[in-house]
């Protein structure tokens, strides 16, 4: 019998804020955090952004870090560890296994310098640094490993915590991502022609892209031994979690959504779970057109008439890439702690091709017992992971 | 026509159609789907990135493509209307 | 029921080795990769549009496959994909920032853009191989044969995976790579 892998901690930074509780306000509130660009030196100010509201300075001041360069990728990576770890009761807890997700990595900092080299003492531009860096503020971790398969590397670094856990090989794994916004992705997936200059609109007839967004989060995955012994307070259960390949495009998603329903039929199937079980979906829901269709292809194939409540949050953060699937996991969670359904104030137009999202003006108060939340990434990297109630 | 010369060249060279030649891409062929060259979405962001730097065209919307990349000579014709370089 | 290594590809700038055994060695004037292509008769053009990363993913990829020689094409779910490496897509990552370098020269390539992803390379080796399984690109601070192992194993742990297509896939630049693919089987 595989042990029960529960949550014991939990840290979001995104556009909404700083901590768990801004997040839950501003979701709460229906609020977003897309706006112009503050403080990415990009020309390109036509396209909003969901960028954390402090400067690299003030991230530096707030974790007390001497001065000098870093990464946006690090500093927010940091804020995120740091909440989680504090709420797991783990800041002076020693060997602990750190999984990350992250593909920009310390990319901004590479920026920075060029097109000067950066010094040879900067070993940041590989990606598995950033996660390092990440791990040496605490000097917590024994063990690091850096999942990096685009949009759902974060996702994929829970479920890989998982896995170690009920391997046995560990009984504590923190698992999440960090990706702070470049010029490098921005200019990237503007070549794409992928980026809306509104404000996205998931699912909405009239979506015309994604806005890119920044954040990091992190859960504390724990074995439920362990965490009894430890006296921790559980947050929910990390029941079920898919990987599965669309093999379809380099990009774009295929238009039957075989990958994200392989992924999301494996993580309900490893939950132990049925699908009429899931009473909340968090969709990938970038906001491009065929995301969303794709998505929703998927989605009505996993769950046939009886669709739960879905909504995208990405209106509110942007599309945070690699840390996506962590940041919308905390999410899923906070919904599930506080019983409401995340909902899409935006919202406007029904798309035939799209399912039609949670929208309003309030939040609906409801009682969720397992949830679903999806990410997505280039490379047809499909993965789903399945959020329960601790009971 | 000079033009359909060049734009082959800069194709082949821009989306590395590493074994083909000018002579091997017909005119009118299309160039996308499984008939003629077969070139897929990222091809085509990749031309529109091709005829903004070489000829001063900017275009907004990828949907746009599919009409004036539908074959050499369709792309040609748009290319010496709309040159601004 | 314990998985064992079914096959194994070295390729490195000097050599290809199958099982062990040297099978091709680098000729003067052409890139490695493309020899080895040309002389196997890999009829995907796509190749070409690849970063050395992808390329030297797909050539291992191909000859491992080739040497299991079971029906290939066909859709499956049971087979994953797991690559790893140092230093993500590093080549790639350089190339496109000298796409962006020069505001008079400023166009930043989408198909170069692609590839800086480091796990195009595993996407690419399902689309060409219609596998649906898992895939995973994950980076090791080091190469480390046991972190690697015991990904593999776990990625056994879903009940469906039968067999992973894994190994180590780096490539600093064009002419410095390393793959070492392995075929594993649960068996």
């Amino acid at each position: 019998m595989r042990p029960k892998v529960v949550i014991t901690g939990m840290g979001v930074v995104s556009a909404l804020g700083i901590g768990a509780e801004a997040n839950l306000s501003a979701l709460l509130r229906g609020e977003s955090g897309v706006c112009a660009v503050r403080y990415l030196p990009t020309e390109h100010r036509e396209f909003p952004v969901g960028e954390v509201p402090m400067s690299g300075e003030e991230l530096r001041q707030r974790l007390s870090l001497p001065p000098g360069i870093y990464s946006r990728t690090h500093l927010l990576g940091v804020l995120a560890l740091r909440e989680a770890l504090e709420h797991s009761k783990l800041l002076q807890q020693n060997a602990l296994a750190l999984i990350s997700g992250t593909t920009v990595g310390g990319m901004d900092v590479t920026e920075h310098y060029f097109p000067a080299p950066q010094p040879a003492d900067r070993d940041i531009h590989d990606c598995g640094a950033s996660t390092n860096e990440i791990a040496d503020y605490f000097g917590c971790f024994e063990y690091t490993m850096t999942t990096s398969t685009a949009c759902s590397s974060a996702m994929n670094a829970l479920i890989m915590g998982k896995l170690l856990i009920e391997s046995g090989e560990r009984d504590i794994v923190v698992a999440g991502g960090s990706e702070a916004l470049s010029l490098f992705h921005l200019n990237g997936f503007k070549s794409l022609m992928i980026l809306d200059r509104e404000r996205c609109r998931p699912f909405d007839q009239t979506r015309a892209g994604l806005n890119l967004g920044e954040g990091a989060a992190y859960l504390v995955l724990e074995s439920e031994t362990s965490a009894l012994q430890r006296g921790a307070e559980i947050l929910g259960v990390l029941s079920g979690g898919g990987n599965a390949c669309d093999a379809h495009h380099q990009t774009a998603s295929s238009e039957d959504g075989e990958g994200a329903y392989l992924a999301m039929t494996q993580a309900v199937s490893d939950a132990g779970v049925s699908p009429s079980d899931i009473g909340y979906v968090n969709a990938h829901g970038t906001g491009t057109p065929n995301n969303d269709a794709s998505e929703s292809a998927a989605l009505r194939r996993v769950f046939g008439e009886k669709l739960p409540p879905v909504s995208s949050t990405k209106s509110y953060t942007g599309h945070t890439t690699s840390a996506s699937g962590s940041i919308e996991a905390v999410f899923c969670l906070l919904a599930m702690r506080e019983g409401f359904l995340p909902y899409q104030s935006e919202y406007q137009n029904f798309d035939e091709q799209c399912i039609v999202p949670v929208s309003g003006k309030e939040c609906q108060r409801v009682s969720l017992h397992h949830v679903m939340c999806n990410a997505f990434g280039f490379g047809g990297n499909d993965s789903s992971i399945i959020l329960s109630r601790y009971e | 026509m000079e033009l359909i010369e060049e734009l082959k060249t800069k194709m082949i060279e821009a989306l590395n159609l590493e074994e083909m030649t000018p002579a091997d891409i017909d005119d009118n062929a299309p160039l996308f789907g499984d008939e003629g060259l077969g070139l897929d979405s990222i091809d085509v962001l990749e031309l529109i990135v091709l005829l903004e730097r070489n000829y001063g065209i900017k275009i907004a919307d990828p949907k746009q493509g599919k009409e004036i990349f539908a074959s050499v000579r369709t792309m040609a014709d748009y290319v010496a209307a709309n040159r601004t370089k | 029921m314990e998985p064992k290594v079914i096959h194994r590809v070295k390729l490195t700038p000097r050599s290809l080795e199958v099982d062990g055994k040297r099978v091709a060695e680098a000729v003067a004037g052409e890139s490695f990769l493309t020899h080895v292509y040309r002389q196997r008769q890999m009829d995907y053009p796509k190749f070409f549009k690849m970063d050395v990363l992808c390329k030297l993913g797909f050539i291992a990829s191909e000859i491992l496959l080739e040497t299991e020689g079971a029906e290939r094409f066909v859709p499956r779910a049971d087979r994953a994909v797991i690559l790893f490496n140092r230093n993500s897509s590093l080549n790639a990552d350089r190339t496109f920032q000298r796409t962006i370098a020069d505001p008079e020269e400023f166009y930043p390539s989408p198909s170069v853009f692609v590839y800086t992803l480091p796990n195009i390379v595993t996407g690419e080796i399902a689309i060409r191989n219609k596998y649906h399984g898992e895939s995973n690109f994950i980076l090791l601070p080091e190469k480390s044969e046991e972190a690697m192992n015991q990904a593999v194993e776990r990625a056994f742990m879903d009940g469906e995976t039968t067999s992973v297509l894994t190994g180590w896939l780096e490539a600093v630049s064009e002419t410095e790579y390393e793959a070492e693919m392995k075929l594993i089987m649960m068996m």
